[in-house]
């Protein structure tokens, strides 16, 4: 077998027990990573399991490409009921590290986690063999005293997943961690490995991971990385942030880039070396990504700048290159450069004035405790500052005066929710969406913060208190919150994929389009069938990144369809084209769609009166969206998917043209077919 | 190890302030696919060693020790363990009786001989760089590491 390892292990908590799958039993037919794990979680989950229930399915799967060598392969994915998500549905999240690559080398291509372990437990995987041990020496411990201490017991260069404190006491929005900071964090899966008495999976290798076209294998990697890489100095840099965030630091600090998975060909991880530690007086290393910056400094969201999302031939490149800053020169020949390079600045939030220090110690309490950093930054802080200045919090005593410009509130307020301190910890360690139902949503979610400036327009903002879109998630380029700057067709873009999603789609779904089919459709983006394509497109190639897997920093390259197909070939000999890809990608979203209309009640009135209501804050140029509009845009896309226009439920004929029959079969039983 | 030591061509990381390995493994990665076509820590012929906690990384390869101990220690030396005319003392894997003797014998700390003793005896092989002498392009892993962090001296 090229490509896949071959086997799938089951590993049931509750009795000790490992078995055997064959991965065969699922690919090619489901391609691999998230494709496999919606088709296992339909499988074997069933309605009215909670997230934190024994019942509940923990998947963790790689893809074909994982181990292999070919670009961004080392990404790979869990999925299982997310308690961050609300209410609790399914859900996804993405992780990179050395874990995935690691978990092939030992013969493995993921695993199903069931049940509940009685004690605290670890699980340790050495090749064949799959151990559960004694956790007690591990469990409390911060992330990376666990991670040192795996390497002690089983010696320097295990991988190992692990969760800190947060996990370990349910909150919300724990992460996983691996390598490099790697985390699986938006769907709160650490908690459900706390929920398990799971703190780790320790995983040592041994055996052969091999790719069918060794040759297609280095072709791929000129070309996905292309321009090839320069040797990248770690370099002293005098400042920190961006836009109206940026602050002189004294004597400067060291930056690097480092690479996120296994066999990477970028670098996009900022690397910030001799940082403040939240924890004694030592210095540390951490990593930094897109939304840490905003850690240091959020007095301004994130400027936008139309290249991010609209593409032409003669200019487009990887999203990665942004991040470690090694963009090619722009083509300023192309009729559309100015338009497409003329960058937006962010709104004027004031949330927080830059503090390097402050900063540094919000990522180390994120990192060491495993919490989720997009939910800490964008919505746990920007909430304290927004509803403290709106003087929501004058009946609040959370033990300390709420300042979110002092770096011992900080870490106060981390401290107090990750080990559910006093009357208000175990509120917030509920995560936001709950935190504010249960204060008062009225009051302290939708009063309107008074304080939020357009620099397009120079008039207020009206956003409320808690930047809160569908699914329990904080706003993500969404014309509103954080990365509030892009333009209406993007924003109806972003926020119809979150609203067919469960969680925060962006991480893997950042909006690509033409430049030329922008165009089109600017004036009127909810009654664009184009629009709707490039929807459709950016959802699919999400389902195959997750999949086969790659990076969304690298794909889609719109201007090279065939990529990941090629990949795929390239990893397993079988042959695959962009076409069957695409098929694949819309049976993983179906079977996705058929979970949550099982088990979660989804419906088309379920997911309009999500997303609808987030949208009627107007954006940075006072923009919103019409209810009749944005029904007519959600027709369409419906019609696009198959999918019947009252329900949203997809028709039989739509399972059947993707060989999901069965599926079809099972939902028509229980009455939730729209025949 | 001796001051007095020679070394032959070898493989070298660059200081960070040229370029900072970006811990991508590919140099591992590429080593074992131009060696065989199959990616495996039991294959490669250097390692990347990850600090978890500072996330700077360090490559080690054989330092092509001139007096090539591991070569000397090898009971088929000449058939499993053999030397380029330029001296590389590099294992034939076909030959390769798996008994760890050469990964013992390496004078360094950690040994730059990969084996992995706990490989079924069937497929338990010691791996050695031998500076790609069979690719006329040279070493591959200086050849693919991404940000040009390795080198050869
Ligand atoms: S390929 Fe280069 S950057 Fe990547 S781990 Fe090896 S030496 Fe480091
Ligand atoms: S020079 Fe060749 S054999 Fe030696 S470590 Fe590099 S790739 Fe491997």
């Amino acid at each position: 077998m090229y490509g896949y390892v071959g086997k799938i292990a089951r590993i049931d908590l509750t009795d000790g027990t490992v078995t055997e799958v064959p991965t065969s039993k699922y690919v090619p037919e489901n391609i691999g990573g998230r494709g496999v794990c919606n088709r296992i979680f339909w499988d074997e989950s069933r309605p009215g399991v909670g997230a934190f229930d024994p019942e509940s399915i923990l998947i963790y799967m790689t893809g074909p490409t994982t181990g292999t060598g070919i670009p961004t392969g080392g990404r790979s994915v869990f999925t299982g009921i997310s308690p961050n998500s609300f209410p609790e549905q399914y859900a996804w999240s993405g992780i990179g590290g050395m874990v995935g690559a690691e978990l092939k080398f030992a013969g493995w291509d993921g695993f199903i986690i069931t049940g509940r372990a009685e004690k605290r437990t670890y699980v340790c995987i050495e090749d064949g063999r799959i151990e559960l041990r004694d956790a007690s020496e591990l469990w409390g411990l911060l992330v990376h005293p666990c991670q040192r201490k795996l390497e002690e017991l089983h010696g320097e260069g295990v991988q190992s997943m692990v969760i800190g404190p947060a996990g370990e006491n349910l909150m919300r929005n724990a992460s996983i961690t691996t390598s490099n900071d790697n985390v699986a964090a938006k769907s709160g899966f650490g908690a459900v490995f706390g929920s398990k008495n799971l703190k780790a999976i320790a995983i040592r290798g041994t055996g052969d991971v091999r790719p069918h076209d060794i040759e297609k294998l280095f072709e791929l990697r000129l070309k996905m990385g292309n321009p090839y890489m320069r040797p990248s100095p770690l370099r002293r840099e005098m400042t920190h942030g961006m836009d109206g965030n940026e602050i002189p630091v004294e004597g400067g600090w060291l930056r690097g880039q480092v690479a996120c998975s296994h066999g990477c060909n970028q670098h996009c991880n900022r690397l910030m070396v001799d940082m403040k530690s939240a924890f004694g007086d030592g210095r540390i290393n951490q990593v930094e990504k897109c939304v840490g910056i905003f850690a240091y400094g959020f007095q301004e969201d994130c400027s936008w700048t139309p290249i991010q999302n609209y593409e032409t031939e003669r200019n487009h490149f990887l999203a990665c290159k942004m991040l470690s800053r090694e963009e090619p020169a722009p083509d300023k020949d192309d009729p559309h450069f100015e338009a497409l390079f003329t960058p937006v600045r962010g709104d004027i939030t004031n949330y927080w004035k830059p503090d390097f220090d402050k900063g540094s110690v919000m990522m180390d309490m994120c990192n060491e405790y495993g919490i989720d950093k997009w939910d800490v930054i964008v919505w746990f802080m920007t909430w304290l500052s927004m509803a403290k200045k709106e003087g929501l919090l004058d009946d609040i005593d959370f033990g300390m005066e709420v300042d979110v410009e002092s770096e011992e509130f900080v870490k106060y307020f981390l401290d107090m929710i990750t080990y559910r301190r006093g009357k208000y910890g175990p509120i917030f360690a509920e995560g936001m969406a709950r935190a504010v139902r249960a204060l008062g949503k009225e009051k302290y979610g939708d009063t309107i913060y008074r304080g939020r400036y357009s620099q397009m327009t120079g008039e207020r903002i009206d956003v409320p208190v808690s930047l809160e879109t569908a699914w329990g998630q904080s706003y993500h380029w969404q014309g509103r919150g954080f990365e509030a700057t892009i333009n209406k067709p993007g924003w109806i873009a972003t926020s119809l994929e979150l609203m067919n999603s469960t969680r925060d789609a962006q991480t893997v779904a950042h909006h690509h389009e033409k430049y030329e089919n922008y165009l089109e459709y600017k004036d009127d983006p909810c009654h664009s069938p184009l629009l709707v394509e490039s929807i459709a497109l950016d959802e699919n190639k999400a389902e195959i990144k997750d999949s086969v897997t790659c990076c969304d920093w690298q794909s889609p390259d719109l201007y090279w369809p065939e990529m990941e197909a090629e990949m795929y070939t390239a990893a397993t000999g079988i042959p695959m084209t962009a076409e069957l890809l695409d098929e694949a990608a819309e049976r993983s979203r179906l079977l996705f769609r058929a979970i949550l209309i099982r088990d979660f009640g989804r419906d088309r009135a379920m997911e309009v009166n999500a997303i609808f209501p987030t949208m009627l804050y107007p954006d940075p140029l006072g923009q919103t969206v019409e209810w009749d509009e944005w029904n007519d845009l959600v027709d369409i896309y419906y019609e696009r998917r198959g999918y019947a226009a009252a329900t949203g439920w997809p028709t039989r004929a739509t399972y059947e043209q993707y060989r999901l029959g069965d599926v079809a079969d099972a939902l028509e039983r229980i009455g939730k077919t729209p025949e | 190890m001796t001051q007095t030591r020679e070394y032959g061509r070898r493989v070298q990381q660059t200081p960070p302030d040229y370029s900072l390995c970006a811990g991508c493994n590919s140099c591992e990665v590429i080593c074992c696919l131009v060696h065989g076509g199959a990616v495996s820590p039991s294959r490669r012929r250097l390692t990347v060693r990850r600090d978890i906690r500072t996330m700077m990384h360090t490559v080690y390869s054989c330092q092509h020790c001139a007096d090539h101990p591991c070569y000397d220690k090898c009971p088929k030396k000449g058939t499993a363990m053999k030397l380029t005319p330029d001296g590389v003392a590099y294992i034939d894997e076909s030959e390769c009786i798996g008994c760890g003797l050469c990964h013992k014998a390496c004078v360094f700390d950690p040994p730059r001989i990969n084996y992995v003793k706990s490989a079924p005896k069937e497929t338990r092989r010691a791996r050695k760089c031998d500076m790609c002498f069979e690719r006329p392009e040279g070493p591959a892993c200086v050849q693919w590491c991404p940000v040009r962090c390795l080198f050869v001296e």
